[in-house]
């Protein structure tokens, strides 16, 4: 018998009756690294799968290859340094951790905030916001298939960190947010550009539903998969967009309110069914509130001080212990800040949301097939520098 | 939901749970007297709706503290060696008082009601050992390997209490403030 009458012998049958059996019907267990470098876990993540031919039995997520110990450096520093260290957390939304460390300082110095710093705040955590969800809608589009949305992402997130740039000169990292207020003002233009982004931004929403968030080809692979209960999603303390998408109206800005939120006018969007199609639409929708936020804002921004007086150049908190938290891209970001009296915190904790959202992985992921893990895994939107700290 | 009557209420039912002394600043904080009171405390407060673990952590509070129980002056006057035991701290500063615990903080959030309590309860330093609360929420289960692995307290009843963020080689709990570090082979 040739090659040739072998192809073209017959069709197969594929019929399951007809399908091979494996030995007594049952697969072997088999170990895979998924990371951590892969190009889907979105930095140093490795998660050890045990699978059963396609379907996963157990998954335990290892973390820790970026952990730099800031808790402990920051033991070691004045509490202005210690704002530079949250800039590396969560590196792709810097704002709202600046936000946090500074919140709980001004708590323990008791730090009256100007109403124009206070606005300045609300408006640079809501522009990153909006950077944060950008990336993640671009980068989940890749994790499942669809390049092209990544690339209209990136040229409105260019335009935020160029108004970042505008701003306090760096991309990433601002440091912008300091303990008692803001580092500089914002100059009429900035303002105007900041208009004018918005302006090109809103009709844009329209342009990823189209390219990405009703793509068939996008809705089969995230509707319906990874689903979170309203149960299981609090059980586990996930928080932002994953807690929302299970349909849980938990938002800090709503429920803790701080730096005047309670003063805006906004929505928290809620996912129906918890899926990852859920945890994705809920980001493409806050998006939109961040964006009304920052218009608000902006309208409303009133004259005065940048800075709180009365905050030294090293502050020394009188002895006491202070938690604030923040609405931050990824979740409820909570620092809890001990001063002993000194220049220096005497501890500080992060409880950092990537890494309480990223613990779910060892339960959703059982029972589900591999091909399932990059959009469950890209769904929960982590970032290693946060989680690792 | 009165928020103090809840209190009071969690306070009548548990025995051993007092208002903390010392607040975490505008938040409800209660004290345990001993570990034995947490899970009893902890049901309660979950069935009454606070559902969310928020935070799981501990202060190291190695050091000459103040009548308030703030170490004092700053910093410990004469640091530990690298081969000293902890408990060797407070001969070593005989005027001073010294306070060697874990001071261990939980956080519960209530989401409908917009509420949350902070939990505290002190251990002592040498053999630290508390209740896990995997068993009631399933948040604890990182944030308590994160309190193992950084702090070196150990959660009885935890299903998997290994480390988490820092390295196998790694010796010690770098958030102790008498953690000294042994050279390893990222040391040049």
């Amino acid at each position: 018998m040739t090659n040739k009458e072998v192809l073209h012998d017959e069709t197969p049958d594929t019929s399951p009756e007809k399908a091979p059996a494996f030995s007594g019907g049952k697969f072997d267990q088999l170990f895979v690294n998924l990371g951590p470098q892969h190009p889907s876990t979105h930095g140093v993540l490795r998660v050890g799968l045990t699978i059963e031919g396609e379907v996963i039995t157990k998954a335990e997520p290892d973390i820790g290859y970026l952990h730099r110990g800031t808790c402990k450096l920051a033991e070691a520093r004045g509490y202005h340094q210690c704002v530079v260290l949250t800039d590396r957390w969560d590196y792709v939304s810097a704002m709202p951790n600046n936000l946090a460390l500074c919140l709980a300082a001004e708590k323990l110095l008791g730090a009256e905030i100007p109403a124009r710093a206070q606005h300045l705040r609300v408006i640079m955590c809501e522009l990153n916001r909006i950077a944060s969800h950008l990336l993640f809608v671009g980068t989940y589009g890749i994790d499942l298939g669809a390049l092209t949305p990544f690339l209209h992402v990136f040229r409105e997130r260019e335009m935020i960190l160029d108004l970042y740039e505008m701003l306090c000169g760096a991309r990433l990292t601002y440091n912008y947010i300091r303990i008692g207020g803001v580092m500089s003002d914002v100059s009429p233009e900035w303002a105007a550009k900041t208009r004018e982004f918005l302006g090109f931004f809103k009709p844009r929403l329209k342009e990823y539903d189209d390219l990405l968030s009703f793509n068939p080809i996008f809705l089969a692979r995230a509707e319906g998969v990874g689903i979170v209960s309203k149960e299981t999603a609090i059980d586990w303390g996930l928080s932002g967009p994953n807690l929302r998408g299970s349909g849980v109206p938990y938002d800090v800005r709503k429920s803790d309110p701080y730096s005047g939120y309670e003063k805006f006018d906004f929505e928290v969007p809620l996912g129906k069914t918890g899926s990852c199609w859920d945890r994705y639409y809920c980001r493409v929708l806050e998006m939109v509130q961040s964006a009304r936020i920052v218009e608000q804002a902006l309208d409303a921004l009133p004259a005065g001080d940048l800075t709180a007086k009365g905050v030294a150049k090293t502050p020394k908190p009188p002895p006491g212990e202070a938690y604030a938290h923040v609405e931050a891209s990824r979740g409820d970001l909570g620092i809890y800040l001990v001063s002993d009296g000194g220049p220096a915190p005497y501890r500080l904790h992060v409880r950092a949301p990537s890494f309480v959202n990223l613990a779910i992985l060892q339960e959703m992921l059982v029972g589900r097939k591999v091909a399932d893990v990059i959009a469950v895994l890209g769904s929960i939107d982590i970032v290693l520098g946060e989680t690792d700290r | 939901m009165n928020i103090s009557a809840l209190l009071d209420e969690a306070a009548a039912k548990v025995p051993g749970v007092l208002p903390s002394s010392v607040l975490v600043k505008d938040y409800p904080t209660l004290r345990l007297g001993s570990p034995a009171y947490l899970l009893p405390l902890a049901s309660f407060l979950k069935e009454k709706g606070f559902t969310y673990l928020e935070i799981i952590t501990a202060v190291d509070w190695l050091g000459p503290v103040s009548p308030e129980g703030y170490p004092r002056g700053g910093r410990n006057p004469n640091p530990l060696q690298e081969s000293e035991p902890p408990m060797a701290a407070p001969a070593k500063n005989p005027a001073v008082p010294y306070k060697p615990v874990f001071d261990l903080l939980w956080c519960l959030a209530d989401i409908d009601a917009k509420a949350r309590v902070f939990l505290r309860l002190e251990v002592p330093r040498e053999n630290p050992v508390v209740p896990s609360l995997t068993g009631l929420f399933k948040a604890a289960d990182w944030q308590e390997r994160e309190t193992f692995d950084l702090l070196g307290i150990r959660f009885e009843g935890h299903p998997n209490l290994a480390k988490i963020l820092t390295p196998e080689f790694l010796k010690g709990h770098p958030l102790r403030k008498d953690y000294a570090h042994v050279k390893d082979k990222y040391d040049e």
